[in-house]
């Protein structure tokens, strides 16, 4: 079939990229948590500001940076994990703070005297205050100054780690802003593609507002708010495989979600699917992570907007944390081409699915796919292509997409019960 | 009542994957390679004319499809339709048991219609429906049961 007769995500769409599209919705965030999470960034931000805040006036504005401001946040895959809000409070010190005593400020101003909103919740980081809550969301909050106003928001970030000596306390370079910028700019809304998406991951809320009896109005999803590209998309079910494969190394720093989306921006192609974006970002990885290993050193990844903000400052530590991903994305690569090969089965892709991306997000997708093409067969609407695959009708599908399919009629299929002789 | 020859040119127009591997005046078996979802079976398709005055096997009341390969995989402890889905149930090997496509009850087919544009396609539903009870342990193509059948003829 003619590639470009093919509907994003459509009945003539391969089965992989409807399952990888059906999963990636399904760990996105949901909307309720989505206006949770903006409820909270604005709370928090409007907290730090209060007239008796330390940083009453010192804050010139928050904004978010990490996959908030790309939209690529995804649920945790524990339902108790939760998941992270990155914030940039951008402070007016001039210059007159060591990076201990700027962490320990916005951990003052933040955690508040006793009995305050978020007293008790608040834990100085290396580089940030985080504020955790009780449903298992985390708000990163990192302070940092501007360097330089005529060149926006390339910023000093504080590094101090609590118990280590103060000559190891630094300050970095970073523009994530710029970074957020160029990463948007560079992955735009394919507007077939965002459609498509955005019909599926609405469906999906509103039959999870269903099915948890929810009577509030649905919030703005994120992927309804600004769109998504497949790159987008891929890059959540990359950043979601991740999580799954290190979720038992204790101890292992995670492969930093920055650089996946640095690959990501520098590899997006407008009107690409999301199978083959994914296999394009895991190839790029894959390949710089290689050479470096080649070549006995680690990756030295940066943000494109700002040369000293240095993505990989600290993963991988070692050699062998390194060659650890290079394996990770070897195998995802393979199972990435098992799930769009032809030559297996519905329940040999869920098994895969499963593995990929977790057992919750996979089995629910594909129990949708089962039942929607099963409802098709049941009422008779969906057109059969001369291989003999099924092809649902879907409401809006233009006829071109399947011009050589047929529509035979409508049966009901019969038989005997098993041990009825 | 379609003769044989319509329904072999009928097959070879439209299903390009199957071959006719026998052909009398009165009956015809092809082989061929289906889709369902993604991945190919091969399956057999086997039809006669009813004789008259006899009691005919069950080939010759209407087609008859049966899945060569992949082996259909029965589940013993599936949710619905175990262990296979919509079948005549052929004691002496289920996996080679006959796909049930239609309820005979229902004049949903006759030697009127082309095998081609009816038991091709709805075979194909079935293989679809097949791996997603597989997947999930239900059936979501719809159907109904009648009365019971014995072993295949």
């Amino acid at each position: 079939m003619n590639k470009l007769l093919i509907e994003p995500l459509g009945p003539g769409a391969p089965v992989g990229e409807i399952l990888l599209a059906e999963t990636a919705v399904r760990i996105e965030l949901p909307p309720s948590l989505h206006q949770l999470a903006v409820d909270r960034y604005a709370a928090v931000s409007k907290h730090a500001e209060r007239p008796d805040s330390p940083l009453h006036d010192k804050v010139t504005w928050f904004y978010p940076q990490g996959s908030m401001a790309i939209r690529s946040t995804i649920k945790s895959h524990r339902r108790d994990d939760g998941f992270d809000i990155d914030i940039v409070a951008e402070l007016l010190l001039h210059g007159a703070l060591t990076p201990a005593q700027v962490l320990d400020l916005l951990f003052e101003a933040i955690n508040g005297p006793p009995g305050s909103m978020y007293h008790g919740m608040v834990e100085r980081q290396t580089r940030c205050i985080t504020v955790r809550y009780a449903d298992g969301m985390h708000l990163d909050i990192t302070p940092s100054e501007l360097l330089d106003a005529h060149d926006p928001r390339r910023s000093h970030i504080f590094h101090a780690k609590p118990g280590e000596p103060a000559t190891h306390h630094r300050y970095l370079t970073m523009n994530s802003w710029a970074f957020c910028d160029w990463f948007n700019a560079n992955t735009p809304v394919d507007l077939l593609f965002e459609q498509a998406y955005r019909k599926r991951a609405l469906a999906f809320d509103q039959m999870r507002v269903l099915a948890e009896a929810e009577v509030k109005p649905v919030p703005g999803h994120s992927s309804t708010e600004a769109g998504k590209s497949a790159s987008v998309v891929a890059l959540q079910l990359l950043k979601r495989n991740r999580n799954m494969r290190y979720a038992s190394r204790k101890g292992q720093r995670l492969p930093p979600s920055v650089m996946m989306a640095c690959f990501s921006g520098h590899t997006s192609v407008p009107g690409s699917s999301i199978s083959d974006a994914l296999d394009t970002i895991a190839a790029v990885i894959l390949e710089a992570l290689e050479r470096a290993d080649r070549s006995n050193t680690l990756i030295d990844l940066r943000n494109p907007k700002c040369n000293n903000d240095r993505f990989t400052d600290r993963w991988p530590e070692n050699a062998q944390a390194q060659r650890i991903y290079i394996d990770d994305l070897k195998l995802f690569r393979r199972q990435l081409a098992a799930i769009m090969s032809d030559q297996l089965t519905l329940p040999q892709k869920r098994d895969l699915l499963v593995v990929m991306f977790g057992e919750g997000p996979a089995q629910s997708a594909v129990n949708d796919y089962a039942a929607t093409l099963g409802q098709a067969v049941a009422t008779g609407s969906r057109k059969i292509a001369p291989s003999g695959k099924v092809l649902p009708i879907a409401a809006a599908a233009p006829a071109i997409i399947t011009p050589s399919a047929a529509q035979p009629r409508s049966h009901t299929f019969y038989g005997s019960p098993w041990g009825s002789w | 009542m379609k003769t044989i020859a319509e329904q072999v040119r009928a097959m070879r127009r439209r299903w390009r994957t199957f071959d006719l591997a026998e052909q009398k005046d009165d009956s015809a078996v092809w082989f061929g390679g289906l889709v369902g979802i993604e991945r190919q079976y091969r399956v057999s398709v086997e039809y006669g004319h009813p004789a008259p005055g006899r009691d005919n096997a069950r080939w010759r009341l209407f087609p008859l499809v049966r899945v060569l390969s992949p082996q259909l995989e029965p589940r013993f402890d599936a949710l619905e339709e175990a262990p296979l889905p919509h079948v005549y149930f052929d004691y002496k090997d289920i996996t080679l048991s006959p796909l049930c496509l239609f309820d005979p009850n229902a004049n949903e087919w006759s030697h009127d219609d082309l095998i081609a544009e009816t038991t091709i396609p709805w075979a194909a539903d079935w293989l679809a429906c097949y791996e997603g009870w597989l997947a999930t342990g239900r059936w979501h193509g719809g159907g109904r049961h009648g009365q019971p059948h014995h072993a295949s003829q």
